[in-house]
Formats: C-alpha cells, structure tokens, sequence
C-alpha cells in the first residue's frame, strides 16, 4: 500500500495547486483539521468554533432564490444570514454557521443527534425552521465551555466515558445539561426515562446516567 | 510493560473533541464551495428502468446537474475478488439499467443548497419495466446451489437417531440494520486527478484501494480521511455507493460534493444483518452429555452479490460432542446485499445452540450451566488444537456466584418480586481472537510530546487512547503530550476496525514502532558529544545498556531521574525529531492454537402479567478475553454489546413489503433500538489472562463478544418468567399475551 511521508511533505507538495479550500488556505485548513479534527489529546477548546463570519459572507453571495434574511442568535453572537424558510435550524448551523456540534441522525426528531437549547429548553432542531427562531437564544454543543472550562457535564461524559464512537453525545451532553433544570425524580430510573429521547446505538447508556447523576448529586 | 498505563481506566484521550463538538466527522468537514447531492432511489425491488425523465428537476432554483447511468461517467468494478480488497457490492452504481433492490442509488441530484438538491431529487421521475420480486425467504424455493458451509465429523444422523434424548427445533433470526448513529456519507473533492473523500469508515486503507479500482486512479491519487466515524457495527466495513456516486458527481460538477444516505436509505442501501432461518438437532445421553449437534442453516443474499453469513462457524468448537454437522445454503432475495454486522455468524448463529441447550436442559431436569460444564471443550475440536487462552469455567463461576443463580427455582413462573413474576437466563458468550498486519510509526519531538499516526481508525472502540496508552507505557511520557492521529489513507496501513481485531492488531506495531525510536535514541545519545551517556570510539567493551522511563534516557541500572530528558538529546544535536516505524502481522505462535475469546451472561427479567410488561432488570457478564488494556473503554463496549443484544432480543427487526421490497420500519421511530430506558443496571467482569500467543500485550479484542449469547439468554428468561419459548426473534408481546 502507499506509503508516503507524513502530512507536511503532502502539503509542502500541493501548495502550488488551485486553493481547494477556499477561504481556508489549503495550509489553513489542514492546519486546523490537525488540531481540531485529528490531534486526539491536546486541541484547545478555542478550535471548536469557526470563525462564523466567512460563512455568513458565503451565504449571502449564494444568492437562493426564496432566501429571507435571518438572524439567528447563536452562543451570545447573532448572525444575519439568508435563508429560505424552508431551512431546518440544524442545517443552518451546519451548513451555514459552520456549527458541526449539532448532528445529524435521523432528520424525523427521533434519535436526539441534533438536540440545541432553545431558550435554555432542549428541541431537536431537525424539527424546527431556523427561520422560527429569530428571537431566540440558542445554545449548541460549542457553546457551553466558558473561558476554556467544560461545563460539569462534559466534563463528567468524559470521567465516566459516556459515550463510544461520539456521535450521540453532543445531543446527549445538551439533553443532559436542560435536564438539569427540569423537574424530574433523584433516582437512576427518573433520569433514564428523561434520556430516552437520545438514542446512543453504541450502548452507553449506564455511562451516560452515571455522568448525570455524578453532577446532580453534586450540585 | 510493566507500567500501570496498561490496564488502568483511562479517559479517552479525545474526550474533549467528542464532548464539545469539535470532532470532526466525515460530513462536517468545512469546504468552500461545496454542492449538495441528494439520492434518487428505486422504488421497485425487481426490473429496469425504462426511463428517467430529469426535465422539471433540471429547471428547479440552484439545480447544477443530474447523474444516472443514462449519463454518469463509467464506474469500474472493484477488484476485490482478485485483490486483497473488498467492495460491499459487486456492481458499481449506474453500472445499467437494472434494479435489484428498493432503495438502489438510480440517480443523484446535485443542486448548489441541500434544501434545492433534495426537493429537486422528488422531482425526478422514473418509469420502471417491473417483475415480481422475491423479498422473504419463506416465500421462496428450498435452495439448491452448492452449500456455503459444510462441515461434519463423526457421524452426527446416526447418533442423533439413536440418541436417547433429542430436541429438534427451528430458530429464526430476521434482518437487523445496523443504524449507526451516523448515517453514512461522503464529501468528495477533486484536485485536478487527484480526489479526497471524506468519508465515515471502517477502513480507511481499504476504502481507498476500492476507491481506485472503481475511478480506475492509481492508489496514491486517492485520499481517504476519515479521524472520528460515528460507528459502524461493520456496516461502515467495506465502501457501498454512495460514496462512489459522490465522487462521480463532484468531478462531474468540478466543485467539493456532499452526499449523505437519508436514514430511511441506510435500510436499503448500505447492509444489514440477513434473515436466517436454523434447525438445530442435538442427540444426548440422559445424564447430559451431547452425542450429536446437527446445524442446518439457511441465510439471505442478494440478487447481485454472494453474502455469507456464517451462521454455523461456532457450532463445532463451542461444545465437546463426536458427531457434529453443519451445513449452510444461501437464499437470493430482491433486497440489498448484506454485509457483516456485529459479531457475523456467530451472534445469529448462537441463538439456535444456545436455545436448545436451554430446552435440552429442560426436557433433561438439569440446570443449563450444569449442562454446560458437562459438555465443556477442552480444546477445539474442530481443528482438533489447545486454545490459546480458555478460562470459560471461570466466567461461568463467577457469573454465577455474583448473580445468586443457585437460588433459581427452575420451575416456570416460580420466582416473584412483589406483583411481578422474574425469569432467569443465561448463555455462554464466544467470539473469534484475531490479528492482522499494522504499519505505525512513532515520533519522538524536541519539545517533549510525541506523534503515534497509522491508517487504521477509532469508530468508538478506543484505539486512539490504546495506542497513546503503548506510546505511554514504552517510554514514560504522558498521555497529554502524545498525539495520536488516525483516519488517513496517507499514513502509514493500519489495519480495518472490524472482527475484533484492531487492538490486538496494533499493539505489537505501536510497541515495535516505539521501540524502534527510543533505540534510535539511545544510539544519538551514545553517539553525541556533550551527552552524559558519549560513548568514545575507542573506548573498549560494551557501553553501559540505556533505557527510556518517565521520559528520560537513564543508564538501566539508575533511577530515571539521574538521565536526561529525551528531548534535551535531541536539542544537543538540534533535531526536530526522530522517527521508528514497525510493522507488524498476523501471529505465527496461533498457528499452533485455537484463537477465541470466551464469556457468561447472567440475566433476568421481569413479566407483569397484569399489564404484559417485559423489562430486562439485571445484568452481569463476565468475559474471558485475554488482557484488558484500558478497562474504561472494555467495559463499555461490552456492555454496548449487551445493550445491543436486548434490541436483538426484544426490540430489532426489519419488516419488508413483499410487493416492492420496500423497507415498512425505515426509520429510528418504527425500528427499534433500546434506548436509556430499556437497559438496566448492568455489571461486567473480567478474568484476565494474557492471551500471550497473540501478542506480548496479551491483549484481545472485545467489539463483538457482548452481543453473542444475549438473545438466548433473554428467550431462556423469558421462558423461565411465562413458560412460552420464543425460537423467532425479537419476543413479541403478541407471543406472550396468550400467558397472561
């Protein structure tokens, strides 16, 4: 099979070819692909988020026919876009603010991949127009570590290894930060139930109650 | 090895990425430019198509081109049956005008937002010469091919006629789609001749070998990157269309495509478990001992591909018996082709041995476990070889005592806690102990950390922290300054994530590879003028042996401590870094063994008569799996695997229309998983003996073995709760209500 030399020699080779990448220098991207998608142990927190300006500019210049403009208030920072009504919320931070945390699972409300805070509350926002959310305060995956710090449930998903292949979890992590405010019972069975709307194929599930109640108990 | 880095509960070493959304899978890779491609799929299981009339979707806003195979660039057929790769179809989509299956890729829109490509996608329309199709196997003739497996020793009819006590009965597993949480997709983007696929795989390294054989590239102009995969559970094994169509598609567009599989396709066009249909004889002396296991098998394919599922590879090694028989036939069906899930064979194939020891030990008045250890296989006798590592009497005792199975009352619907009535199950778990080559290469940098970087993949099961762990273990650094980078076809070959092999796969290649640099170290550091440890040319004799522990290079016989820190040697002779690199492969001590992991479960439910509620309640299982490298992330995939093996139990099948083929569930509402609430408090133990044979780590893999024996051991305690035996999966309500 192919053997060629590490990643910098395959760069330093395609840095004379047409900018794949855009607004990302080739160099860039892959630079922040090697922190942020492939360095396992030591990406900063500050790497989580792109910059959401470049998309922003991106959209407008797309020019769809139906667009109206949007404005979306996405952790503490709005955002004007243009939209067509008919653009889910996920699929606006996704494909337009560049907001990867929020995933894609089902696109039917079922498997709780894409649960944000609208508001402080958990939706699916696979089930919702952006467009219906101008007046919101929505909160992502990224958007819950304040000034580097995790929120105590991340930070307990990670101890208590709640999650397999990740997929789920950043669904999970935002259900599990909503349920915290939400009446529901003390014991493991209470918080089971009020999980039940994400799906974790891999099966994590002990690991995800355990991560709950590690911080409900020590709230 | 000594260290206590292996073995210890480490947190993933990507945790963070995972628990704030920075990971980065296949579809969320932030290209400029990128157009969208959204699936025409067939709506006919059987025929052709007569015509594809593209005119209202071409006028539809943002539109930028339509591929089918009236117009797509040509697609070559993978070489896999004449290479070392393995497609998952045979055909390459648009190949004609043929359609096989419901939910076949027969065009792709292509359309500058997602929103445009897929509602232009509904407007194309097809018109189809349809025939009948065949989709259920009780619907179709006894098969009369040439059996797929056939395996005999002794003369098991013989023995089973004269058999003083026999069970003869039929099992059915039906079709399971494996529903990884990510569904599949692919961005694919050309630079000149040259394409990169972002993809969700398995196997990054086979990925791109298929992908060049079916664009007809040489091998280095395909890229496949793929550093966080949102499981698999061997769906994501081996490439299916999509991610052909998308390449096809961003060339023709000359601009970055995304495509991704709606999870209604992911029922159709991208595997799943086949439908089996099992009798299982066994002949037995009347105090419990197996004279005769008859296994016939009947299993599932499609019209386009020969798919396997091997059903009865564990039926003649699991028990000790002189006559065993099994035989498979494949049945072809109009559905798409199917393709290994988690634990193939062995966990569908199981469920029928496992039940009948279950109504053997019944119709003989004896405890199940009992029965067991009176059949228990000393060694394989199927290759007639020692296993490299069994200690399934362990497993067994120890389930047993932390379940309290002496205190079960075997008379049905005998135990009770309060208005509930509980059922008690067990099972004996095995799954096959691998290792295939690894290529890994280790740097060691002048600013303290370190790089570990294969073409291998983590899909959930932990390898990006097993392998920092080696890393770890073989020189002292910490586990916060080793960087660990996988999921790019341009590292060097690691090996698939599947069959439970990946671990025990790289270890030995991270450990050679760390090995190698650290030797290469300690010579820079002999060689170096100013290092403490110069070593004269003309000095005679041997130079004092050096090691590496805690980071440093020390004389072997000082503490740590007194020698330098590795990267001050590379700073006296201003290097970056240096590099080993090892590759490994299979072991060549297993020739001489039997390789398999081996386990218990231990299970009960509860049966509410009153309003016919079936829950599982307890859990403990007990694995025998060689040695445990991070005990965090084994427990969880084991315990994932019995999660998975109650929705096989109770929850997962996929129903289809006879009509159209068309897959009636295709959705996470109508197929059931389990979810939180359908899983118990469960426990997993682990007797740990070092599967030495298999690499110095000792260390096996544990992806499949939670899920084989689950079903059974659920079918047993439900059995033990209602008194009705289910031998077709899942339990239905409907079989119990009439025991209410």
């Amino acid at each position: 099979m192919s053997k060629p030399s590490d990643s910098e020699t395959s760069e330093q080779e395609n840095t004379g070819s047409r900018p794949l990448f855009g607004k990302f220098s080739r160099r860039s991207f892959l630079s922040q692909l090697g922190v942020a998608g492939l360095a396992a142990t030591t990406a900063p927190l500050a790497h989580a988020a792109p910059a959401a300006p470049q998309a922003e500019a991106e959209t407008a210049a797309a020019a769809v026919p139906g667009a109206a403009p949007v404005a979306l208030k996405v952790n503490g920072q709005t955002h004007k876009l243009m939209l067509e009504p008919r653009v889910t919320l996920l699929d606006a931070l996704r494909e337009h603010l560049q907001l990867f945390g929020a995933k894609k699972g089902c696109d039917h409300g079922q498997c709780g991949a894409c649960t944000v805070h609208v508001n402080g509350r958990r939706v699916n926002s696979c089930l919702s127009f952006a467009i219906m959310h101008q007046a919101d305060e929505i909160t992502t995956v990224e958007g819950l570590a304040q000034n580097g710090e995790l929120h105590p449930i991340q930070a307990a998903f990670i101890e208590h290894d709640g999650y397999q292949c990740g997929y789920c979890t950043s669904g999970q992590i935002m259900s599990a930060v909503a349920l915290l405010k939400e009446p529901i019972g003390k014991e493991d069975h209470d918080v089971r139930e009020a999980m039940s709307g994400n799906i974790c194929r891999c099966g994590a599930y002990n690991n995800i109650v355990a991560a709950v109640q590690h911080v409900r108990r020590s709230a | 090895m000594s260290t206590s880095i292996i073995g210890a509960a480490v947190g993933r070493v990507d945790g963070k990425l995972k628990t704030t959304g920075a990971a980065r899978y296949a579809i969320d890779h932030p290209l400029d430019n990128v157009a969208y491609g959204a699936g025409v799929f067939s709506t006919i299981a059987n025929g052709k198509i007569v015509r594809i009339d593209t005119a209202e979707a071409e006028k539809m806003p943002g539109v930028i081109d339509i591929l089918h195979h009236g117009n797509a660039d040509q697609l070559y057929r993978p070489a896999g049956q004449f290479e070392h790769s393995r497609a998952s179809e045979a055909r390459p989509p648009f190949e004609d005008d043929g359609v096989y299956y419901y939910g076949q890729f027969i065009a792709v829109v292509v359309a500058n937002t997602l929103e445009q490509a897929q509602d232009a996608a509904t407007r194309v329309k097809v018109t189809y010469a349809e025939e009948k199709p065949l989709v259920h196997l009780e619907d179709a003739p006894a098969p009369t091919g040439e059996p797929v497996a056939n395996y005999s020793r002794g003369d098991a009819e013989a023995a089973f006629e004269s058999a003083p006590i026999k069970i003869d009965e039929t099992y059915i597993t039906p079709v399971e789609t494996h529903n990884p949480m990510e569904m599949h997709g692919t961005i694919a983007a050309w630079d000149g001749d040259k394409v990169t696929l972002y993809e969700t795989t398995q196997g990054v390294v086979n990925h791109q070998q298929v992908m060049s054989e079916v664009l007809g590239l040489p091998l280095e102009n395909v890229r496949v990157i793929s550093p966080f995969c949102g499981s698999g559970f061997g769906g994501k094994l081996f490439p299916w269309p999509h991610s052909m169509v998308a390449a096809l598609a961003a060339r023709r567009v000359k601009r970055p495509v995304k495509v991704y599989v709606p999870r209604s396709m992911m029922f159709t066009t991208v595997g799943h478990r086949p439908y089996t249909k099992q009798r299982m004889r066994l002949g037995a002396t009347a105090d419990g001992k197996l004279v005769s296991i008859q296994h016939d098998v009947l299993s599932t394919t499609s019209k386009v591909d020969t798919y396997v599922e091997h059903c009865t590879s564990s039926t003649p090694m699991l028990y000790t018996c002189p006559n065993v028989k099994a035989v498979q036939h494949l049945v072809p069906l109009n559905v798409g082709t199917p393709t290994p899930m988690r634990g193939p064979g062995t966990v569908p194939g199981i469920f029928p041995l496992e039940s009948a020891m279950d109504e053997l030990a019944i119709r003989l008045n004896m405890d199940p476990l009992e029965l067991r250890l009176r059949n228990y296989a000393e060694k394989d006798e199927s290759l007639n070889l020692p296993f490299s590592g069994k200690h399934l009497r362990e497993a067994y005792q120890i389930g047993a005592e932390r379940f309290g199975w002496s205190k079960r009352n075997p008379k049905v619907a005998s135990m009770r806690d309060g208005g509930l009535v509980l059922g008690w199950g067990m099972s004996t778990a095995t799954w096959h102990a691998g290792r295939g080559g690894a290529t890994v290469r280790v740097r060691l940098n002048a600013d303290g950390t370190a790089r570990a970087s294969s073409a291998t993949q983590d899909i959930g099961t932990g390898t990006y922290t097993v392998i920092a762990q080696v890393v770890s273990d073989k020189t002292g650094i910490p586990l916060n300054k080793i960087e660990v980078v996988l999921g790019d076809s341009s590292l060097p070959p690691g090996p698939t994530s599947g069959g439970s092999t990946a671990t025990a796969s790289v270890m030995p290649a991270v450990a050679g590879a760390t090995n190698s640099v650290v030797n290469t170290l300690i010579s820079i550091a002999q060689r170096t003028q100013g290092s403490p440890f110069y070593v004269k040319e003309t000095q005679g004799g041997d130079p004092p042996s050096l090691k590496m522990t805690k980071g440093f290079i020390h004389a072997a016989d000082k503490a740590p401590e007194s020698g330098v820190p590795f990267h001050e040697i590379l700073a006296m002779r201003r290097l970056s870094g240096i590099d080993g690199e090892a590759k490994t492969g299979p072991s060549e001590e297993m020739h001489k063994f039997s390789g398999h992991s081996f386990g218990s479960h231990f299970c009960e439910v509860t049966w509410d008569p009153g309003i016919a509620r079936l829950r599982v309640s307890r859990w403990v299982t007990v694995m025998d799996a060689g040695r445990i490298i991070n005990r965090k992330t084994a427990t969880n995939q084991i315990l994932g695997g019995v999660v998975m093996g109650i929705g096989m139990a109770l929850l997962e099948e996929t129903l289809y229309d006879p009509r159209n083929g068309k897959p009636l569930n295709n959705n996470y509402g109508d197929y059931l998983v389990s979810t939180n609430a359908d899983v118990p408090a469960m426990e997993c133990i682990f007797v740990e003996y070092p599967d030495l044979n298999l690499n110095e780590y000792g260390a096996r893999g544990v992806g499949e073995i939670g899920l084989a024996g689950v079903a059974s051991a659920i079918t047993m305690a439900v059995y033990h709760a209602t008194g009705v035996r289910v031998r077709k999966l899942p339990v239905r309500i409907e079989d119990l209500l009439g025991h209410v």
